[in-house]
């Protein structure tokens, strides 16, 4: 029984003096927001495929064109890199670079609404929102990733004014790691909008 | 350190102060937990009283009580705060107080969270209750099936104060959910392997993941709802290429899994009473189990038994049909263990006790009219009739209203220091159970008749007032029986006998601790070695360092997820308003959004992010570390 009560205390980590500062709980919760987040994602998507369903075409007219969502899925991706860059660099200690790459990442995501914006622009020629449910539903998906985007940005806002990235006995434990999980996914978001939206609707057969 | 220096440290660091401050800016589970409780209880007297005025309109043929708008808002304001706002916080109310006294930490993983969560469910409930009172009700029923719920037929507030309280009431349930899950999965008490835990855990643990997975789906189509109806987009018109059936596909996704959220704390809670008044451990400890586990899992996959009557594939209708059954195998399980329990202890026949086996009983009755209705053609014969009214009342009455009466007396003690009275409220139990069965049974018989629901009256050549009239009196039976419990919780509140620590001679953790419990609750975290720790005598490990004492700061003991080996010490967070104000400037936002504020629901976001940064920055806690 005696192992009940001996807590493994490594020397280099924050500790109470007997006990280990616990410092997950950050993760555990942006883990379980992600998966909530993911679910949403995964019924807006049922939903587009639940109203294409009795379509004859789906996307209606011609699907979505594919240079811009490609280029943002490009800026999104490396920034994903830049910001596991930052976990390395946080884990090396060197802090003043890590903020760097916050920073070089929000510059990133403004980047990616930029372009959105513009491919907005450009759809909007043909498609808004109110001309049908395809309309409807292709502008709430991106739309809702953009809030992510934004909200991921903030987060990264709030990272980068935030005093400490290190290993720190008081509470937020890891914020680098907590952002980071958040905007990988995303990320991962943006790859499965480009796929499902963008791509697969250019291979569609229609018969004749 | 003696036990007594170290309870007053741990009482400094941990008592809330009995100031308006600390009422507002509480953070202990004790508290929030009671908090929810008593908002939970108010809204099922809201209710319960509209459901009362719809009764009282039924009782004869061509009533005129009620315009047939009225009694429209009626049914849909009762379903939804039965639904919404009683029976899911009500039961997070219990999980709130006793997941951390169960699991033998000293507060929830994330307090300032928890905090955050009753406040938004309450403002959240003031926002759908404007409704109402502005004179713009919702008037769609429980679940507002489109195209009734647009703009051409329902004009207004009113399914907009639906949606967007439903909405943010959501936010306020996936964050009890995560809180919950962070707290059973990671602070359970040293030893406490998962395979030791109270059944009450395995059921929050079961419905706080359905949450997670589920409320998106009502999210989503609430938003869909709001976009369609104040921005014309097109999600469920036809003639533009919606599909009405978009709502009930969505609505009922996260439909179904939800009547496991507000059912499964309740059977996890009869797994606790039952066997303590049986004297003796649960039979089938892992059956029980994994049988809740697998009520959440397999939760998922019968909502189309909801929309069995819109058309489609038979493969589709056999597949869901079957999923539908093979749920009613996993609360056999449970329900066989109960009794087993019963017939192989000796049995205490107390209130809870009563409670608990009065819910078992409804809860069979209600199971099987559920079978009944899930086999097809059954259902296209039943559907919108009172015999779904009868079977979702015998459901949730049984599987909800009854176990939390079952909690209540078995829990209040340990809540309020004092015992309620056994006599009173044996009385109350068997006015209400009459009352129940003699107010709902001829639903059944009424809705074989062929009598609908959801209309404001009948015709008086139809034969259906006799029934109604004994309906109503034994609504207004339960009702009564339901008041005499009221007046004992006041009563016993002044008068009870004192409880003590164990008045029940229980074998969970939480009776270990004076009644009510200790700011910090316990001295030294304690170690688990069986599933019963205080029926089975076993040598409590020793702590000659007092390293599980804890009493230099807010802190907790953080175990691993399957076996609880001890990891690490978690630092809690002091008292904050910030909860609370985000919760508030949240309230604002969707209130703005109703009345189309686009400028205050910017201002009202911006204050909400800048109050999430406050809530997140590095702050010292109370103690040394």
């Amino acid at each position: 029984m005696s192992s009940l009560a001996t807590p493994p205390v490594a020397p280099e980590t924050p500790h109470t003096g007997v006990w280990p500062i616990e410092a997950n709980r950050g993760v555990y919760g942006v883990t379980m927001v992600i998966l909530t987040e993911a679910t949403l994602f995964v019924c807006l998507f049922g939903s587009y495929y639940f109203l294409g369903a009795d379509k004859y075409r789906w996307a209606v007219d011609h699907p979505p064109k594919l240079a811009k969502a490609f280029i943002m899925l490009g800026i999104l991706f490396a920034s994903s890199l830049v910001v596991m860059w930052g976990e390395r660099l946080v884990e090396q200690g060197r802090y003043r670079l890590a903020r760097g790459a916050v920073f070089t990442t929000i510059l990133m995501g403004l980047v990616f609404l930029a372009v959105q914006a513009f491919e907005y622009k450009e759809h909007w020629k043909t498609l808004t929102p109110l001309t049908d449910s395809y309309g409807s539903i292709f502008y709430t998906i991106t739309t809702f990733h953009a809030a992510h985007v934004i909200m991921g940005l903030l987060m990264l806002g709030y990272l980068s004014i935030l005093p400490d990235y290190g290993p720190t006995q008081l509470p937020p434990h890891r914020p680098y790691h907590v952002v980071a999980l958040y905007w990988h996914f995303v990320d991962v978001i943006w790859f499965f909008v480009v796929l499902l939206l963008y791509v697969i609707p250019h291979f569609q057969f229609y018969g004749f | 350190m003696s036990t007594l220096a170290a309870e007053e440290q741990l009482t400094r660091l941990w008592e809330t102060p009995k100031t308006i401050y600390g009422w507002f800016a509480s953070v202990d589970h004790k508290d929030l937990g009671i908090r929810y409780l008593t908002t939970a209880f108010i809204f099922l007297i809201i209710g319960g009283v509209e459901a009362l005025i719809m009764r009282l309109q039924l009782t004869h043929a061509n009533g005129a009580l009620l315009t047939p708008e009225a009694y429209n808002e009626l049914f849909s304001m009762h379903g939804i705060t039965m639904i919404f706002w009683y029976a899911s916080p009500i039961l997070s109310g219990f999980s709130v107080y006793l997941v951390p006294l169960m699991t033998g930490a000293r507060d929830v993983a994330y307090p300032r969270l928890n905090s955050f969560t009753y406040w938004s469910f309450l403002f959240s409930g003031i926002l759908l209750y404007i409704g109402p009172f502005t004179g713009q009700a919702p008037h769609a029923g429980w679940f507002s099936y489109m195209p009734y719920t647009n703009i051409v037929y329902s004009p207004g507030h009113g399914m907009d104060f639906y949606a967007l309280s439903l909405i943010m009431l959501g936010i306020s349930t996936t964050g009890a959910a995560i809180n919950f899950i962070a707290t059973i999965l990671f602070f359970r008490a040293p030893g406490m392997a998962i395979s030791k835990m109270p059944l009450f855990l395995y059921s929050t643990l079961t419905i706080s993941c359905t949450i997670l997975f589920a409320m998106p789906a009502l999210t989503l189509a609430c938003v869909f709802l709001e976009l369609e109806r104040r921005w014309g987009m097109h999600f469920f018109g036809s003639a533009s290429g919606g599909s009405p059936l978009l709502w009930q596909q969505l609505f009922w996704f996260f439909g179904h899994p939800w009547v496991y959220v507000i059912f499964l704390p309740a059977t996890g809670m009869i797994s606790i009473i039952i066997p303590v008044f049986s004297r003796r451990p649960i039979v089938g400890y892992p059956y029980v189990a994994m049988s809740t586990v697998l009520t959440g899992v397999v939760g998922f996959s019968v909502w189309l038994h909801h929309m069995f009557t819109v058309g489609m594939s038979d493969l589709t209708m056999s597949f869901f049909s079957a999923g539908s059954m093979m749920i009613s195998l996993f609360t056999t399980i449970t329900i066989f263990a109960w009794l087993a329990t019963v017939w192989k202890g000796r049995p205490v026949v107390t209130t809870s006790m009563l409670y608990a086996l009065g819910s078992v009983a409804l809860l069979v009755i209600g199971g099987l009219s559920g079978v009944v209705a899930g086999i097809i053609p059954v259902d296209w014969q039943l559907h919108n009739t009172y015999y779904v009214v009868a079977h979702i009342h015998y459901v949730l009455i049984g599987a909800n209203v009854f176990p939390v009466f079952a909690g209540l007396y078995f829990w209040l003690p340990k809540m309020t220091g004092r015992m309620m009275d056994e006599r009173i409220g044996k009385w109350s139990f068997w006015v209400m159970f009459v009352g129940f069965n003699v107010g709902f049974f001829p639903m059944h018989i009424v809705g074989l008749m062929g009598m609908p629901r959801r209309i404001y009256t009948y015709a008086a050549n139809l034969g259906l007032q006799p029934m109604n009239e004994v309906m109503t009196f034994g609504a207004f039976l339960f009702g009564v029986g339901m008041l005499i419990s009221i007046v004992n919780l006041f009563y016993s509140l002044r008068h009870g006998e004192l409880a003590g620590n164990n008045p029940w001679n229980a074998d969970g953790l939480e009776w270990a601790m004076s009644s009510p419990p200790p700011d910090y609750e316990v001295v030294r975290i304690p170690a688990v070695a069986t599933r019963h720790p205080l029926w089975d005598t076993f040598d409590e490990d020793e702590d000659p360092g007092d390293l599980r004492v804890l009493s230099q700061a807010r802190l907790c003991i953080t175990s691993n997820m399957l076996d609880a080996v001890p990891q690490a010490a978690a630092t809690m967070p002091n008292l904050s308003l910030v909860p609370m104000f985000l919760a508030l400037a949240l309230f604002v936002f969707f209130l703005a959004l109703v009345y189309q504020w686009m400028w205050v629901c910017l201002a009202a976001l911006i204050l909400t992010f800048l109050l999430g940064c406050t809530w997140l920055w590095p702050r010292p806690i109370k103690g040394h570390l």
